[in-house]
């Protein structure tokens, strides 16, 4: 009877070892060095990367890896912290949305770039200062470098403007409730479809900026020296101002809390709906193709502010980063120095319409003579605000947009949407602000 | 209204209800998968007949439709054996042998069946990633392995209990050892629950969503249903053509094993459950 | 430990059977139990991906019972949970009638019932979710074909939309389930008993309500046990049919809970995922008293 035992045992652990075995193989593929890069998008984007990446494979004889991530921001996100969290070697570049920068650093997930800059190659100094070191430099060393910008800022219809005998975009905000309603009731004799500010007010992340911009223009802000404090009487201002755009002067309609974001919005001023609208740089390309109800008559233009307050952006955009855990940093450095050279950032610039950090970019007489608003987007870019730069921001962000929506709805009086969005920022901030 | 009436139009109801009720879905999915333009619904759009989709997603690299493919065979068709051998040895000492504690384990694997995926998944993603087998197929087998324990267990157990033990007597009378009398009497004349086992944990692998979602990363040992659920497109602007290819590739294999074998499908089915 | 005075065969026969049990011992252990312990044990720590991990105790439960978007989530899925497996048990009964008539090609219409259990629900959910499309989905072009609304209906863009889209998806695919069961219920009914009642001149209702129901009660309550537990843990079908939108409306529990996890949060994940957890056990229990478990076990 001994030896059945050991016979069973046996058998038992030779069929586990094998299964173990076989299933903890590699993969095929999986463990092989490899430079992958993590591109996340519309369909045709991503192709575009493809394309741009064939260039850097010839040049350079390294072999790139894209693998595609859905559209979705927030899948973008989530596959990248799954990846990351695990310490895998892939991916090695990814593309990360500016809020994510500050949880990847802290993380540990990126690894600095400090090492790989040099006179002759890619050199913090050459981006916007404005962008690199508020957002990509974290204790003195960079992590990220900027891929493409953006902001937000006012698009407003020219033709309109003139008609109705104003000289141009609106500098304050009463200016801009003034001409939306006066054009507002005009056009919406034939188009009872028309509105006269269109911008993003459903509850997503979009709202935030949206919000940030309101409240930065009133004065106000977020501030996150020691402790998040967002409770400002400016911003209060602020708050019943972006209420009172839908609720009391309704030249915005009443669908901007409940549907509204950045396509819906696009979509109604492509249309020719709007006269005005708050969306991002990437919309100038797409208002101005062939085929648009407003191609050509229209411009962009900071944002209005109070009198006695600046105009501000929210900061947007995509950057670069390196993989801590990447088995191929050298290779994966290169790909990065390509994607950002001068060459590159010029032809996402010209071909997909994304606004490059790279100063040089707007020296090249090329570019200069073909893409637009290149002044106005540097003053703009000078306004530019940034979301709260921590870790938990998704945390904070989820209390912002739920207060700021439910004002929007009616719900709140924005005194208390701002006194209840503080306690539960302190919340938030007891939980993950300190170590 | 009488009796033989009733039954006709019952009979009519079923022969025209059941089947629309299931396949309209699949219906659907194979007319966009073979048309142009997924939006021919539409007045102003036309229905034309293509396969150029399918082509499109069995052909393009970037979409990795044939890895997900081989994965997704792969996992399950071991997770399926695994399980399937493991719960016939527990199954055996369950309803042959005597020992303490007997009860508590087909019970407490039922038990284990209803624990919440979500309340698994976490640590267990914390578990693979400290042993680096994130994004390795040993990260899936053996979850989809212990996860198809509990309903392999109690389908063998209704067989093997089926099994004379005077069988089992007889044999060891004849000096055979327990497992010896395990695979040469037991598991051929149990060969049917066995095969249910296999196909039922075959399909539950097969379709396993949530751990396939956090437990693995890209292709190397990404699954079907994540990779269709990632999918957004290849080129253009409306997916839905090449998304219905996929969908079509994708549950050709569980079509295939349904067809064939649904009898022991729908026993195994039963015996999980009216057994339990 | 055996007692010394066992009999050796006793002895010999423990140890065999807990070497065939070891694998499945092991494996549950390693790939159930553990985990579990381990999100137990997580969930009372504050343990995120950029902060050093902290024991925190009953915090995460503190705030999660402050939390309105857990409350919604879970208003959501108690809901979802009751309307479909409602519906789910009357299709199911419904469906298992009909099968039970003798008729030719029944052999194909099991095969037909069986289809929209048997493939992945990511498949199904994308396949409902281009049914559901606003513009040039199914459901909207025989809606207004068929003159039954003016408007096209925004499924998945609206709270009520998206919860009808997900029941109506979800019900689809278990009813074969529940079919099947219940066919398997009905075919344990002595044929004699209904004889007996056609002579007495009873109602095909009456028979059904009075003869057929009570007896294959057991086999409803196992299979309501199933479902429930398993319509509790919803997750595949929400993440690719409305991604818990619009606006965090359609969040099951699960699907809350992942999105703390993605997002690196583990501890607060953990805590939601012992909810659900405990809301299974629950109703595992309920149900066990309900059906009188215990005889059916013997």
């Amino acid at each position: 009877m001994q030896k059945a035992a050991c016979g069973a045992m046996g058998l038992m652990a030779s069929f586990l070892v094998v299964i173990v075995l076989f299933a903890a193989l590699p993969g095929c593929t999986g463990d092989a060095p490899r430079l992958t890069f993590w591109v996340g998008g519309a369909p045709q984007e991503v192709d575009y990367w493809e394309q741009l990446v064939v260039g850097f494979e010839k040049d350079t004889g390294i072999d790139v890896e894209i693998i595609r991530q859905p559209a979705a921001t927030e899948q973008r996100k989530q596959g990248l912290v799954i990846a990351l969290e695990s310490g895998r070697p892939d991916p090695d570049v990814f593309l990360m949305d500016i809020i994510w920068i500050s949880q990847f650093v802290q993380s540990d997930w990126l690894a600095p770039l400090d090492s790989c800059f040099g006179e002759n190659s890619l050199h913090p100094r050459q981006f916007f200062p404005s962008v690199v070191d508020r957002v990509d430099r974290r204790n003195n060393r960079y992590y990220a470098l900027p891929a493409f910008l953006d902001v937000g800022l006012l698009y407003y219809r020219g033709d309109l403007l003139q008609r109705h005998g104003f000289t141009g975009p609106p500098a304050t905000w009463d200016a801009l409730v003034e001409q939306a309603l006066i054009v507002q009731a005009a056009e919406r004799r034939e188009n009872p479809g028309f509105n006269g500010f269109v911008w993003q007010g459903a509850q997503y992340e979009g709202l935030v900026c949206t919000f940030l911009e309101f409240i930065a223009t009133h004065g106000g802000g977020i501030s996150i020296d020691g402790t998040v404090n967002v409770s400002l009487p400016a911003n209060e201002k602020a708050l019943q101002f972006m209420q009172d755009l839908v609720r009391r002067h309704r030249v915005s309609p009443a669908n901007t809390y409940t549907e509204m974001k950045e396509e819906e919005v696009r979509r109604g001023f492509q249309r020719g709906n709007a006269l005005f609208e708050r969306n991002w740089l990437y919309a100038w390309s797409l208002h101005q193709r062939p085929g648009s109800a407003v191609r050509g008559s229209i411009g962009l233009a900071p944002l209005p502010h109070l009198p006695g307050a600046e105009t501000a952006a929210t900061l947007g955009g995509w950057h670069l980063g390196i993989s801590k855990t990447s088995d191929v940093k050298d290779q994966a450095w290169k790909l990065v120095e390509f994607l950002l050279s001068h060459d590159t950032q010029k032809k996402l610039l010209m071909k997909l319409g994304w606004y490059s950090c790279r100063r040089d970019v707007y020296q090249d007489p090329e570019v200069q003579s073909q893409v637009a608003n290149i002044e106005t987007l540097q003053q703009i870019v000078n306004h530019a605000v940034s979301r709260p730069d921590l870790p938990y921001y998704d945390h904070i962000s989820r209390i912002l947009q739920r207060y700021v929506n439910d004002c929007l709805a009616g719900k709140h009086s924005p005194r208390e949407a701002i006194t209840a969005m503080q306690q539960e920022i302190d919340r938030i901030e007891e939980i993950y602000g300190s170590p | 209204m009488n009796e033989t009436r009733l039954q006709w139009i019952l009979k009519a109801l079923a022969a025209l209800v059941l089947p629309a009720f299931c396949l309209l879905p699949f219906g659907w999915m194979l007319l966009v998968c073979f048309s142009r333009q997924p939006d021919f619904l539409l007045p102003q759009v036309d229905f034309a007949p293509t396969l150029q989709n399918l082509v499109d997603v069995l052909t393009d690299p970037s979409l990795h439709l044939m890895a997900y493919l081989r994965n997704s065979l792969l996992v399950s068709a071991v997770s399926a054996a695994a399980a399937t051998f493991f719960a016939g040895l527990s199954a055996y000492s369950v309803t042959r042998l005597r020992f303490p504690g007997r009860i508590l384990i087909p019970l407490g694997v039922l038990a284990f069946s209803m624990f919440p995926q979500i309340s698994i998944v976490g640590y267990l993603f914390k578990l693979m990633a400290s042993l680096d087998w994130i994004n390795h197929h040993a990260a899936l087998i053996l979850p989809y392995t212990t996860l198809g324990l509990p309903l392999a267990l109690w389908i063998m157990i209704s067989h093997f209990a089926q099994i004379p033990v005077d069988l089992d007597k007889a044999a060891l009378v004849d000096g055979a050892s327990r497992l010896q009398i395990l695979f040469r009497i037991i598991f051929p004349l149990a060969a049917p629950g066995a095969l249910s086992t296999v196909l039922l944990v075959f399909i539950y692998s097969f379709n396993e969503f949530l751990f396939a979602l956090m437990l693995t990363t890209d292709y190397t040992a990404r699954t079907i249903p994540v990779g269709i659920a990632m999918f957004e497109g290849l080129h253009g602007q409306l997916p839905w053509g090449h998304v219905m290819a996929i969908a079509v590739v994708a549950i050709l294999p569980v079509l295939l094993i349904a067809a064939v074998f649904q009898r022991r499908i729908i026993q195994g089915l039963v015996q999980g459950a009216v057994k339990g | 430990m055996a007692a010394p005075d066992q009999p050796p065969e006793k002895n010999e026969e423990a140890r065999s059977a807990w070497l065939f049990n070891l694998p499945l011992v092991l494996l549950t252990a390693a790939f159930i139990l553990i985990p579990v312990g381990g999100t137990l044990v997580t969930s009372l720590f504050r343990d995120v991906t950029y902060l050093p991990d902290a024991f925190v105790g009953l915090q995460n439960y503190l705030r999660l019972a402050a939390d309105l978007h857990f409350w919604q989530s879970m208003r959501f899925t108690l809901l979802f949970v009751a309307v479909s497996v409602t519906l789910e048990l009357i299709f199911g009964l419904v469906f298992a009638l009909l099968l039970n008539e003798a008729m030719p090609g029944r052999g194909l219409l099991r095969v037909i019932v069986l289809v929209p259990w048997i493939i992945p629900i990511a498949v199904s959910a994308r396949i409902w979710e281009l049914i559901y499309n606003y513009e040039f989905g199914l459901f909207n072009f025989l809606l207004q074909h068929l003159d039954l609304t003016q408007q096209p209906v925004n499924w998945l863009g609206s709270s009520a939309g998206a919860f009808a889209a997900i029941v109506i998806s979800d019900v689809w695919k278990t009813t074969p389930f529940m079919t099947i069961i219940l066919l398997a219920g009905f075919s344990t009914i002595p044929q004699d008993l209904y004889r007996q009642a056609m002579v007495d001149g009873t109602h095909f209702l009456q028979r059904f309500i009075h003869v057929t129901l009570p007896l294959i009660r057991p086999v409803i309550v196992v299979a309501l046990l199933f479902r429930t537990i398993d319509a509790v843990r919803i997750f595949d079908l929400i993440y690719v049919l409305t991604g818990g939108g619009p606006g965090g409306a359609t969040t099951s529990l699960s699907l809350y809970s992942f999105q703390y996890y993605v997002s690196g949060d583990f501890g607060y994940g953990s805590c939601i995922s012992l909810i659900v957890f405990l809301i299974a056990g629950l109703l595992a229990v309920s149900y066990i008293r309900l059906g009188k478990f215990s005889e059916v076990l013997r």
